[in-house]
């Protein structure tokens, strides 16, 4: 009986198959983290030659950013400009997931207008497409701009291309004499413009959550002292000049406070800064310790910071209104110069090891720490705004430079030239 | 009784006093047989003791007789003597009777001559007669006591005889009513043997009844118990046979169903081992190709950054015949559209999709699910 039912069942199951009732189902785990191909197509000037190619613009955002592999120019089956003139099929061929096309013009030489459209080749459909009218002035920004709009399009993140970096340059004159600049470039490193210039060091440049004050440490005056400058005007504004070390300034995610590290007292120790009246809190008391590097979690709830209180520089938490703290990092004997992600879930660090210093990143969650980067001394770790990147500053032939790293360590980025000591980087917020 | 009776008598005159014997004799031989018949035995039972000694009361009768005769003699005798005697009295009597009335006769002839002498004579003779009268009254007296003595000596060897006759006859009747005794306590005994016997054969007869009676309930149980087993037995049987030939009956139609079954399970197993082969060849090469076609989408196919793990999209795929990817459908979407599109870029950009050169293999392809998963 249950014989000829098994050998029912058999032929059922010979014959479902042809059938075609079940569907044949293929299933595909874990597909490759890489590039994804994309062709820009060189924008239409109509033989206007433009201050800025904008094309080249876009085009190295979307690669530098590791997550797209553009086409080569002279693989390119067809230049179409606008919509009508292209032929899914051919970007098929070339595995394009992405088409890029635009145009821009001018009249006068100083306005230029620009549109472009992005297209699922596979589709045949518009994902983005924009006009803009800019300065001639704007168009390099237009050009990260327009990167942020297909990366964001296509990868589902926020682009961070239209972001800035502040750093702090260190150079030696003819006189033999040093001089510190603080600067502000583009997220690509390119575009640099002075804030601050001084003969004394400059330390710990911190973004304001709206992104247009940076609050640093100068020592102009032959001591520490935290400022504050607004960026577009220039003006600036000492907040911290307390007896001993002013340092390691952070914003609160409201704007309205900085974490210090202040001596006042004898000890390095964390205060929260009421920047509207000056009222200050102390949050870590420990006079056996040095407790700085404070750095906010995106909430405002706590404060993350570097101490020697176990002996060794370590990661710990504390309530933003103090009290006890606890230790965060455990992997080796050295954890310094913390950052938090902007989701709150990862903690960036350095993390020193057989005398070299690399930049890792621990999952709070987890505890699981992973290092990123294969660099002798990196230091200042900063993420970008949308999370998926990490800048720091390395040494690189005798001089420091920037680099940028992905947070799962794949994608590596140089970000200045050498030849200048840059150091102690960080990451603009998202443009408002 | 009799006293005062014969002094009335005596008072009433002499026939009276005769007529009174004869009434004392009559109530006399009267009072005998009535006498012996209160000492009669019921008639049975005399009868019987005829019946059982004749000899004995024969000669007991022969004795009574004699006596009775002889006492009869005796008293025919004395009877005799005493009617000799009264004879003579009465004689007596009327002579001096008809002397007296000669002498009365006389006297009244002379009475009134001699009246003083008859009265004194008169007197004289009233006192002779008295005297006569008391003499007679004695010698009545006399007689009367000798013969009351006599009676009563007859009387009493009556009454000894009686007694002995009594006695004997007491002795008779204790012999007869020993014997009766013993009859009656042989025959008690006989009844009760009798009875006993009876009982016995009662209590026999009823046990045998109840025996019988039990043997015949149970042999008419049993013979029931036997009928109704008989009966089930039968029935039984029968039902056996009946089942047995539904059996045989089903077992037949199963074998010849099982040979027709098998006939044709036979063919179609053929049929679906043939069918199974080649579906098992079909799946092979579909297995085969569905590997080839997972290694090519998987190659072409470029996660997002950070794509969640949970994320799970499905797409309908159909295949044109040379294997180009004609259509793509989202059948369940992961809910991320980056997700989705990544895996819909994936598949087209596998286009064209290796398909094997079988036909039902090809089919397979023809429409078919594709899964995505980050990891």
């Amino acid at each position: 009986m249950i014989k000829k039912w098994l050998l029912k069942l058999g032929i059922l199951l010979a014959l479902l198959p042809l059938q075609a009732h079940a569907l044949l189902t293929i299933e595909i785990t874990g597909g490759s983290d890489g590039a994804l191909p994309i062709a820009i197509v060189p924008f239409g000037s109509e033989g206007l030659r433009a201050p800025e190619d904008i094309t080249k613009i876009i085009r190295n955002d979307l690669e530098s950013s590791g997550r797209f592999a553009p086409l080569e120019d002279q693989d390119l089956v067809s230049r179409p400009t606008e919509q009508s003139q292209v032929n899914f099929a051919d970007w098929r061929l070339l595995r394009s997931e992405g088409l890029v096309i635009g145009k821009i013009s001018s009249q006068d030489g100083e306005n230029y207008q620009v549109q472009f459209q992005l297209f699922d080749v596979y589709r045949g459909q518009q994902l983005a497409g924009k006009r803009y009218q800019v300065p001639a002035s704007g168009l390099r920004a237009l050009g990260h701009q327009i990167a942020d709009v297909i990366y964001e399009t296509l990868t589902g993140e926020k682009g961070i291309f239209s972001t800035r970096l502040a750093f702090v340059t260190q150079v030696t004159a003819g006189d033999g004499k040093k001089r510190f600049a603080l600067q502000i470039s583009d997220a690509d490193g390119a575009n640099p413009r002075t804030v601050l210039q001084s003969t004394q060091p400059i330390m710990s440049p911190a973004w304001a959550p709206d992104g247009d004050q940076l609050a640093y440490v100068s020592f102009e005056n032959g001591k520490s002292e935290v400022f504050v400058q607004q960026l577009q005007s220039g003006q600036r504004k000492s907040v911290a000049a307390f007896e001993g070390i002013n340092s390691a300034p952070s914003w609160s995610p409201d704007g309205r406070k900085l974490a210090l590290t202040l001596s006042r007292n004898g000890n390095p120790e964390i205060y929260v800064l009421e920047l509207a009246n000056g009222n200050l809190i102390r949050v870590t008391n420990n006079a056996q310790a040095i407790d700085t590097e404070a750095v906010w979690s995106p909430n405002g709830n706590e404060i993350y910071f570097t101490s020697d209180r176990g002996g060794r520089p370590q990661i710990y938490r504390v309530s933003a209104n103090g009290g006890r703290a606890e230790r965060v990092s455990f992997e080796g004997n050295y954890n310094a110069s913390p950052d938090i992600s902007p989701d709150g879930r990862k903690l960036a660090m350095v993390h020193g090891a057989n005398g070299n210093f690399y930049i890792a990143v621990q999952d709070l969650k987890t505890g699981a720490m992973q290092i990123l980067t294969d660099s002798r001394r990196a230091e200042s770790p900063s993420f970008a705004p949308n999370g998926q990147m990490i800048l720091y500053a390395t040494e690189q032939k005798g001089s420091g430079v920037l680099a940028a790293v992905s947070v799962d360590g794949r994608i590596h980025q140089r970000l200045s030239e050498s030849g200048i000591v840059v150091r102690e980087p960080a990451w603009s917020p998202l443009k408002k | 009784m009799k006293q005062s009776l014969l002094q009335n008598l005596f008072a009433g005159g002499a026939s009276t006093i005769l007529h009174a014997l004869l009434i004392i004799l009559l109530i006399f031989s009267f009072d005998m047989p009535t006498e012996i018949r209160q000492f009669g035995q019921p008639e049975v039972e005399i009868v019987q003791a005829t019946v059982m000694d004749e000899d004995l009361v024969l000669e007991e009768m022969a004795r009574l007789q004699e006596a009775e005769d002889s006492k009869r003699i005796a008293e025919e005798e004395r009877q005799q003597k005493l009617d000799e005697q009264l004879e003579k009295s009465q004689q007596e009597l009327a002579r001096q009777e008809q002397e007296l009335l000669d002498m009365q006769e006389r006297a009244k002839l002379d009475a009134e001559k001699r009246k003083q002498e008859a009265e004194l004579e008169q007197q004289r003779l009233k006192e002779l007669e008295q005297q006569r009268i008391e003499q007679e009254e004695a010698r009545k007296q006399a007689e009367l006591e000798r013969q009351k003595a006599e009676e009563a000596k007859q009387k009493a060897d009556a009454e000894r005889k009686a007694a002995e006759e009594a006695k004997q006859k007491a002795e008779a009747e204790r012999v007869a009513a020993e014997k009766a005794r013993e009859e009656a306590e042989t025959r008690r005994k006989a009844e009760e043997e009798a009875k006993r016997k009876a009982e016995e054969e009662a209590k026999r007869k009823a046990e045998e009844e109840a025996k019988r009676k039990a043997e015949e309930e149970a042999k008419r149980k049993a013979d029931e118990e036997a009928k109704r087993k008989a009966e089930e037995e039968a029935k039984r049987k029968a039902e056996e046979e009946a089942k047995r030939k539904a059996a045989e009956d089903a077992k037949r139609k199963a074998e010849e169903d099982a040979r027709r079954q098998a006939e044709s399970d036979l063919q179609r197993q053929l049929e679906a081992e043939q069918s199974e082969r080649e579906g098992r060849r079909v799946r092979g090469v579909v297995d085969e190709y569905s590997q080839i076609i997972q290694q090519r989408v998987k190659r072409f196919w470029i996660k997002p950054p950070n794509a969640d793990r949970g994320l799970e999209v499905t797409l309908r795929i159909r295949t044109l015949p040379g294997g180009d990817v004609g259509e793509v459908t989202i059948v369940r979407s992961s809910g991320n559209a980056i997700f989705d599109r990544s895996a819909e870029s994936a598949v087209y950009k596998s286009s064209p999709l290796p398909l094997p050169s079988d036909a039902k293999a090809a089919a397979e392809f023809r429409s078919f699910n594709v899964v995505f998963r980050p990891e």
